[in-house]
C-alpha cells in the first residue's frame, strides 16, 4: 500500500504537475546562480546567505499570516497597518520603560485581538473580507497616526529594546532563529493538526465543511487574529531592529507578503497556500533585493524585476496546470 | 398548418436516449402543456426547441418549412423565446434596461448616447398592447415575483414571439399572481401566439390547455385532447400504468422506540411551512414529494442547516432547541446531502481527508492528527464500500460518481450515526452502487439505525421504504404503510394536496 502511494505522488508530480510544482524551485535556483556568477564575491558568500536570512524573517513571518487567511480562502488586507501599528506600540511601550518581553507581547495581543475584531466582523455579517479587512487597515493607519502625532519614534529608547533585532547567536541573528521557529511551529501545525486540516477543508469547500459539522466562524476568526497576531509580532520586531518605529513603517509589507503567498502557492501543493511554500516565495523575493542591490540596481528596477518574476510564476503554474 | 411540427425527434447522451422519437405539433393560438416527472425528458424538448442543444435525430418544421437552430439565437429569430424558471434578469437593472437587454438601444441624434425617452415610450406602447401595468422604473430587485415573470414575458413579446416556451412560471407565484398571468396568456393566445406550457400544477395544466403530452423516461406516451383532460387520466398515463412491486422488507416491528420527531416545523424563510413526522428505530422511512415541495428543505433545517422558526425537533425525545450540523453529527444525525459535488465533498482533497472530516477531533491526541489509525480507519471503509481508487491518497475529483457517493456514505458512516438522513442519495450513480447503496441502508436499519430516505424518483421510495410521508407545498400530508401501494395512489396524493395547500 504504501508502495502504492509512493507511486501515485511520482507519477503525478513527474507527469502533470512537473512544471507547477519545481518550476518556482527551478526559478530560484536559476536567480541564485545569475547572481553568483554576476557578483561572485559579494553574492555568494556564507556572510551573504546568513544576511539574507535576517533580511527576509519580518517578511516570512507576516507572510505566514496572510498564508493562514488564505488557507480559508479570505484576505487579510490590513497586515501592513497592523504591523505599523505593532512598530509603534511596541517603540512606545520600550520609550516608556516596559520589559523587553512586555514591548512585543502587547502589541502581539492587540495584533491578535484586532484580527479577531475583523474575523468577527467578517464572519458574523458574511461580508467580503477584501473590503473589511482593507477598511480596518485604514483605521488601523488612523489610529498610529493619532497615537504617534505622524512622527518617527526613536527618542529614550534603551539599548534593551534592541536586544531581539541586533543580537546574534554564534554568528546567526536571533531574528533568523525566531523565523524558523515560527516556520517550523506552524508548518506543523498545518499539515500535522487538526486545526490545519480543518482550515484546508474550509478553503477546499465551505459549504462541504460547514455540512461536516466544522464551525466555519470559529476558524475563520482563529485565522483572522493570527494573522493580526503575526503581523504585529513583525512591527514590534523590525522596531526592535531598527531601534525606533515609523508611523507607516509595516504598510510596504502587505503587496510583497501576498506576492509570497502566491508565489508559494506555486510551489509544494499547487494552488494551496502553505507555510513552506510561503517562505519559499519570500526567500525569491528577498534575494531578488539582496542580489539586486549588490549590483547596484535602482530601488525602482527592482520593483519592476520583482514583479515580472511573480506575474512569471503565476502563468507558469497555470500553464502547468492546464496541461 | 402547424406552427411547429416535431418529428422524431432524438436526444442520446452517451447511451441515454433522453429523448426517444418524439412527434409533436403546435398550432397558432394553441396553449400545449407538457407533463412528466423529473427526467422524463421536459427539459431536454425545451433545450432542442430553443437551439441550446442540437437534435441526434429528427427533423423540425416552421410553418411547413423544414429548420434546424444552430445556436439559440437562430431559435429567436424566428420568433421562439424561452422563459426559464430561473429568471433571466439583471436584478439591479430597471425593468426598461431589462427590456431592452437583448435588443439594440435606440440612439440620440448623431448617435450619440442612449434615447430614453424613445425607449420608454417603445416600452409604453408594448404594455398598452398587452395591457400591462409593470412598474418600468424600478429595478428588478423591488419588484414582485409575479412582475418579474411578466417583464420576462414582455421582453420576449419585444420581437414578436410566435412561440412562447414557460417553464414552471408559477413555481414560485401566490395563486392571486398567478391568476395574473393566466389572463395575460388567454390574451397571449388570442392574438394567435402559441404557448408551450411547463407546469407540476395539473389544475393549472387542465385549466389553461388545449393539449396535453405526456412525457414519461423520454418517450412520448400521449398527446390528449382539451375533452379528455382529468386529473385521472393525466396522472394515469404519467405512471405509465404500471404497478410497481415493492421488493417483501421484514415487517416492521410495532412499537419501536422513536428516534426522530419533528412537529408543526415552519422555517424562517417559508420553505417548509407545516412538517410533521416521526422516524422510528429499524424503519426505513421514504420521503416524497413534487419539486419545491420542500422535502430537501426539511432535511436541512432538520440537520441544522436552515433557520427554524417555529416547530419542534426531537431526537429520542430530547428537545432539539437550537440544531447545528456539529451538534447533529455529534448526537448521531448525518446527513447525506442532495448536492454531492457542493454540499458533500471537497473535491480537490483526498478520500482519506474527505472521509474523516467530521470526526478529525476523534483522530488526534492533544491536537495532533494521529495519522495511522486515521489511515487504517480509512482504508477499511474502503474496502468495506469496495471503493475503486489508486489508493487513500487520490483526490475525490478523479473517482467516478458512484464510488465519489461511496466515499460521502463510508464518511457518514465514520461518525457511527444512529440516523441517516439520505437526500437524493443513488442520484447520478451506476446501477450497482445503487443496489449497495440500497444494501447498506437496509443493513443499518436492520441494525435498529433510522433511515430517512428522501428521493423524487417514486419507483425507488416504493422498492426501499418501510413507510412513506409525502410532502406538498412545505407540508406533510400524507403518512402511507408501504403495503401494496403502487404509484398512482402516491401522485394522487401529491396532486390533489396541491391546490389546497396553495389557497391556504
Amino acid at each position: 500500500m504504501n508502495a502504492n502511494v509512493e507511486t501515485y505522488k511520482k507519477t503525478i508530480n513527474f507527469n502533470k504537475n512537473m512544471i507547477s510544482s519545481y518550476g518556482t524551485i527551478f526559478a530560484g535556483i536559476a536567480i541564485i546562480l545569475i547572481f553568483s556568477l554576476l557578483s561572485p564575491g559579494s553574492f555568494a558568500t556564507l556572510d551573504n546567505l546568513i544576511n539574507i536570512t535576517r533580511q527576509i524573517s519580518f517578511l516570512v513571518i507576516i507572510a505566514i499570516g496572510a498564508t493562514l487567511v488564505m488557507s480559508v480562502k479570505e484576505f487579510d488586507l490590513s497586515i501592513g497597518a497592523m504591523a505599523s501599528l505593532g512598530g509603534v506600540v511596541a517603540a512606545k511601550s520600550a520609550a516608556s520603560g516596559l520589559p523587553l518581553f512586555l514591548c512585543i507581547l502587547i502589541p502581539v495581543i492587540a495584533g491578535f485581538l484586532i484580527g479577531l475584531i475583523n474575523g468577527a466582523i467578517i464572519t458574523r455579517f458574511k461580508v467580503l473580507s477584501f473590503v473589511t479587512t482593507l477598511a480596518m487597515g485604514t483605521i488601523i493607519g488612523g489610529f498610529t497616526f493619532w497615537f504617534t502625532g505622524g512622527a518617527t519614534i526613536f527618542e529614550n529608547i534603551p539599548a534593551s529594546f534592541k536586544f531581539i533585532g541586533q543580537t546574534n547567536l554564534g554568528g546567526i541573528p536571533l531574528l533568523s532563529v525566531i523565523m524558523f521557529l515560527i516556520v517550523i511551529s506552524f508548518w506543523y501545525v498545518m499539515s500535522q493538526t487538526v486545526l490545519g486540516r480543518r482550515f484546508y477543508a474550509i478553503g477546499g469547500n465551505e459549504r462541504a465543511s460547514q455540512v461536516s459539522g466544522i464551525n466555519i466562524g470559529k476558524y475563520k476568526n482563529i485565522a483572522f487574529a493570527l494573522s493580526g497576531m503575526l503581523a504585529a509580532l513583525t512591527g514590534a520586531l523590525l522596531a526592535s531592529r531598527l531601534g525606533s518605529a515609523h508611523p507607516t513603517g509595516g504598510d510596504g509589507f502587505f503587496l510583497n507578503a501576498y506576492a509570497a503567498v502566491f508565489l508559494g502557492m506555486t510551489v509544494v501543493r499547487s494552488g494551496v497556500s502553505n507555510v513552506i511554500g510561503t517562505l519559499f516565495g519570500a526567500a525569491i523575493i528577498g534575494i531578488m533585493a539582496n542580489g539586486l542591490t549588490i549590483l547596484e540596481i535602482p530601488t525602482f528596477m527592482q520593483n519592476v524585476i520583482t514583479g515580472i518574476i511573480i506575474i512569471a510564476a503565476l502563468i507558469i503554474q497555470k500553464l502547468g496546470r492546464d496541461s | 398548418m402547424a406552427l411547429l411540427q416535431i418529428e422524431q425527434l432524438t436526444k442520446q447522451f452517451g447511451v441515454n436516449k433522453a429523448l426517444d422519437s418524439i412527434n409533436l405539433e403546435i398550432g397558432q393560438g394553441e396553449v400545449h402543456s407538457l407533463v412528466g416527472e423529473n427526467g422524463a425528458g421536459k427539459s431536454t424538448l425545451i433545450k432542442m426547441l430553443s437551439g441550446v442543444y442540437p437534435p441526434t435525430s429528427g427533423t423540425l418544421f416552421w410553418k411547413g418549412n423544414e429548420v434546424s437552430f444552430e445556436s439559440p439565437k437562430d431559435s429567436k429569430d424566428i420568433g421562439i423565446n424561452v422563459i426559464h424558471q430561473d429568471r433571466q434578469l439583471v436584478s439591479y437593472f430597471t425593468g426598461l434596461e431589462n427590456l431592452y437587454l437583448n435588443n439594440p438601444y435606440p440612439k440620440k441624434k448623431m448617435g450619440l448616447g442612449i434615447d430614453w425617452k424613445a425607449m420608454y415610450k417603445a416600452a409604453q406602447r408594448l404594455q398598452d398592447k398587452w395591457g400591462m401595468d409593470i412598474p418600468l422604473d424600478i429595478p428588478v430587485s423591488k419588484m414582485t415575483p409575479s412582475e418579474r415573470t411578466l417583464l420576462e414575458i414582455l421582453r420576449a413579446m419585444m420581437s414578436d414571439s410566435n412561440l412562447l416556451i414557460l417553464d414552471e412560471p408559477t413555481a414560485s407565484l401566490t395563486d392571486k399572481e398567478s391568476e395574473l398571468l393566466f389572463s395575460f396568456i388567454e390574451r397571449l393566445k388570442d392574438q394567435g401566439v402559441a404557448i408551450v406550457y411547463i407546469s407540476h400544477r395539473l389544475e393549472e395544466v387542465i385549466r389553461l390547455s388545449d393539449r396535453v403530452t405526456v412525457l414519461t423516461g423520454g418517450k412520448l406516451m400521449a398527446t390528449i385532447e382539451r375533452s379528455q383532460l382529468t386529473k385521472e387520466n393525466l396522472i394515469r398515463y404519467m405512471t405509465g400504468g404500471k404497478e410497481i412491486k415493492s421488493t417483501r422488507l421484514p415487517k416492521m416491528q410495532e412499537h419501536q422506540e422513536v428516534l426522530l420527531q419533528a412537529k408543526e416545523l415552519r422555517s424562517v424563510d417559508g420553505s417548509i411551512k407545516n412538517v410533521n413526522f416521526e422516524l422510528r428505530k429499524g424503519e426505513i422511512l421514504g420521503i416524497y414529494g413534487l419539486a419545491g415541495s420542500g422535502r430537501t428543505e426539511c432535511m436541512e433545517a432538520i440537520y441544522g442547516l436552515r433557520k427554524i422558526a417555529d416547530g419542534e425537533i426531537y431526537f429520542k425525545n430530547e428537545l432539539r432547541s437550537k440544531p447545528t450540523p456539529g451538534s447533529s453529527i455529534k448526537q448521531g444525525i448525518v446527513l447525506i446531502p442532495e448536492n454531492r459535488h457542493e454540499d458533500a465533498l471537497i473535491m480537490d482533497n483526498t478520500i482519506m481527508e474527505n472521509m474523516t472530516l467530521p470526526i478529525l477531533s476523534k483522530l488526534t491526541k492533544n491536537g495532533v492528527m494521529q495519522k495511522k489509525s486515521e489511515l487504517s480507519l480509512v482504508q477499511k471503509e474502503m474496502a468495506r464500500f469496495k471503493v475503486k481508487a489508486v489508493n487513500v491518497n487520490q483526490p475525490v475529483s478523479e473517482l467516478s460518481g458512484g464510488n465519489q457517493q461511496k466515499v460521502v456514505f463510508a464518511k457518514a458512516l465514520m461518525s457511527n450515526p444512529l440516523v441517516y438522513i439520505c437526500d437524493e442519495p443513488t442520484q447520478a450513480v451506476d446501477i450497482m452502487t445503487r443496489a449497495d447503496i440500497h444494501l447498506f441502508l437496509k443493513e443499518q436499519a436492520s441494525e435498529g439505525k433510522g433511515v430517512i430516505f428522501v428521493s423524487s424518483d417514486l419507483h425507488e421510495i416504493l422498492e426501499i421504504s418501510d413507510r412513506i410521508i409525502i410532502f406538498s407545498e412545505g407540508e406533510t400530508v400524507a403518512e402511507l404503510v408501504n403495503d401494496n401501494l403502487n404509484p398512482n395512489d402516491i401522485l394522487d396524493i401529491c396532486y390533489l394536496n396541491q391546490k389546497e395547500a396553495v389557497q391556504g
